[in-house]
């Protein structure tokens, strides 16, 4: 799931959790999904580390990729 | 006048100007800049020469409104528009720039500014074409040079803000003779890689600055043609804040520095993280009013029946109620804060979820004296009413003296 996804989501059980008629077990089960996607977008926003990399098309169509190394 | 007449110099230079004046009022000279000096006045003055001849010539500090903002620099070709006079104290004869550009930065400006005026009216610049950036993009595709400044200014802000980012640069040359067929098939080639390879969110196309010339390649109609044509969307970034270029209009958004391209492409990771923290706050807080809640209606329904009971009883009976509804409130809640706690990351969620955090930004919290219920309306208050205000580390009582509606 992208970032976006998993916020998009996560708005989603928040607005869901915000009904009035919400049953206890079903309360728990969005509460418990919210956090667990809560903890993926942090771990990945926590955890990157920019790559750059440099697409060469040598000849058309085949395209390779170099990281590149910058200061 | 009389052959006889013997002139005083003053008339002398006088009738000269004069002269010159009537003779030369509107004159374009072409020539080279040289010995510029600026007096404090805020006249510039200097010298036009070719390569037989110079005139010593002036700008007016009254009529640089009238100027294109380029400065005038030493060894500079210009052209300027003024009239030929004489400076009568020293009868030197100099020559007044009303109008001073640079020559060839003039003619391709108005290049342009034409190709410009074109374009738009064939409508590439609608903002019906203008595609809408992705909020969170993570693959950022980048035109420009390997070695300049603009993709390590791209690069330095994306890695602070938004490391979860992937870059992808398609190198091309960005300046000179081939620099807009070099860009043009740089932005063919991220397009394709797009479609084969690997989706671009979105596309940054640009270069740090450079004088007129070295950003003309971004205002090559081939290359606008080519940035209207892609379907991914795409940022224009090219020089300083001042320059501009034909792709700022065509492309979705124009950015005024590589750097600012970065920072608008993408949002800070620090704030994303914060807005989760916040909805997780928010969950809690929702998840406890529904057990406030219920736990409110428990004791109601449950105190209806014991009303219906025979005598003595009640009482204790409903005092022990009471206890077991907060026990199991209690309980209830633990279970929701330790499944918040359980996750290493939200330490923080617990503190934003409390209501009392905002008192320690320096907001505070109102009641009638005896009521447990914030004041939220001065209607319910009237001068003399006693007041309780809570702070971060107290509270203070005081005697309403007036009410005064917004």
């Amino acid at each position: 799931m992208t970032i976006e996804e998993a916020l998009a989501k996560l708005e989603e059980i928040t607005q869901q959790l915000e009904k009035e008629e919400l049953g206890l077990e079903e309360a728990i089960t969005l509460f418990d999904e919210g956090l667990s996607l809560a903890a993926t977008i942090k771990t990945q926003l926590e955890d990157a580390k920019l790559t750059v990399e440099q697409v060469l098309e040598k000849t058309k169509g085949t395209f390779t990729l170099e990281p590149l190394d910058l200061l | 006048m009389s052959e006889e007449h013997v002139y005083t110099v003053s008339e002398l230079n006088r009738s000269a100007r004069g002269m010159l004046e009537t003779e030369f009022a509107d004159v374009w000279l072409r020539g080279e800049v040289s010995e510029i000096k600026r007096a404090a006045s805020g006249h510039l003055y200097f010298t036009l020469k070719d390569e037989d001849s110079e005139i010593s010539a002036v700008r007016f500090r009254s009529r640089t409104s009238a100027l294109t903002p380029v400065e005038v620099e030493q060894g500079m070709n210009v052209l300027a528009l003024g009239k030929l006079t004489v400076y009568e104290p020293r009868g030197r004869y100099q020559f007044v720039a009303s109008v001073l550009q640079p020559l060839g930065v003039g003619a391709l400006q108005a290049a342009i500014e034409k190709l410009k005026a074109r374009l738009d009216e064939e409508g590439l610049f609608d903002a019906a074409h203008k595609k809408p950036l992705p909020p969170y993009p993570l693959r950022i595709g980048v035109i420009t040079s390997p070695s300049g400044a603009a993709l390590r200014d791209i690069r330095s802000v994306l890695a602070r803000r938004w490391p979860v980012a992937e870059v992808y640069l398609f190198p091309t040359s960005v300046q000179g003779e081939s620099a807009p067929e070099e860009l043009v098939s740089a932005l063919d080639a991220a397009i394709r890689f797009s479609d084969q390879v690997q989706p671009l969110d979105v596309l940054i196309l640009g270069r740090g600055g450079g004088s007129a010339e070295d950003l003309a390649a971004f205002s090559d109609e081939r290359v606008i043609r080519a940035v209207f044509g892609c379907q991914i969307p795409i940022i224009s970034a090219v020089g300083h804040e001042i320059d501009f270029a034909i792709s700022d209009f065509v492309a979705d958004l124009r950015a005024p520095t590589p750097a600012s391209a970065a920072e608008l492409v993408a949002p800070d990771c620090r704030e994303v993280s914060e807005t989760v923290c916040a909805r997780v706050a928010w969950m809690t807080r929702i998840v406890a009013a529904h057990l406030t809640n219920r736990s409110d209606r428990l004791r109601a329904n449950l105190r209806g029946y014991l009303f219906r009971l025979p005598g003595r009883k009640l009482e204790t009976l409903s005092q022990r109620l009471d206890g077991l509804v907060d026990i199991l409130a209690r309980r209830v809640s633990q279970m929701f804060t330790l499944r918040v706690r359980r996750l290493a990351h939200f330490t923080d969620v617990l503190r934003l979820s409390d209501p009392r955090l905002p008192l320690h930004r320096g907001y505070s919290l109102t009641f009638l004296k005896d009521s447990a219920v914030a004041l939220r309306d001065v209607a319910r208050v009237t001068p003399g009413s006693e007041i309780v205000t809570q702070l971060a580390t107290g509270r203070l009582q005081s005697r309403v003296e007036e009410v005064m509606d917004e």
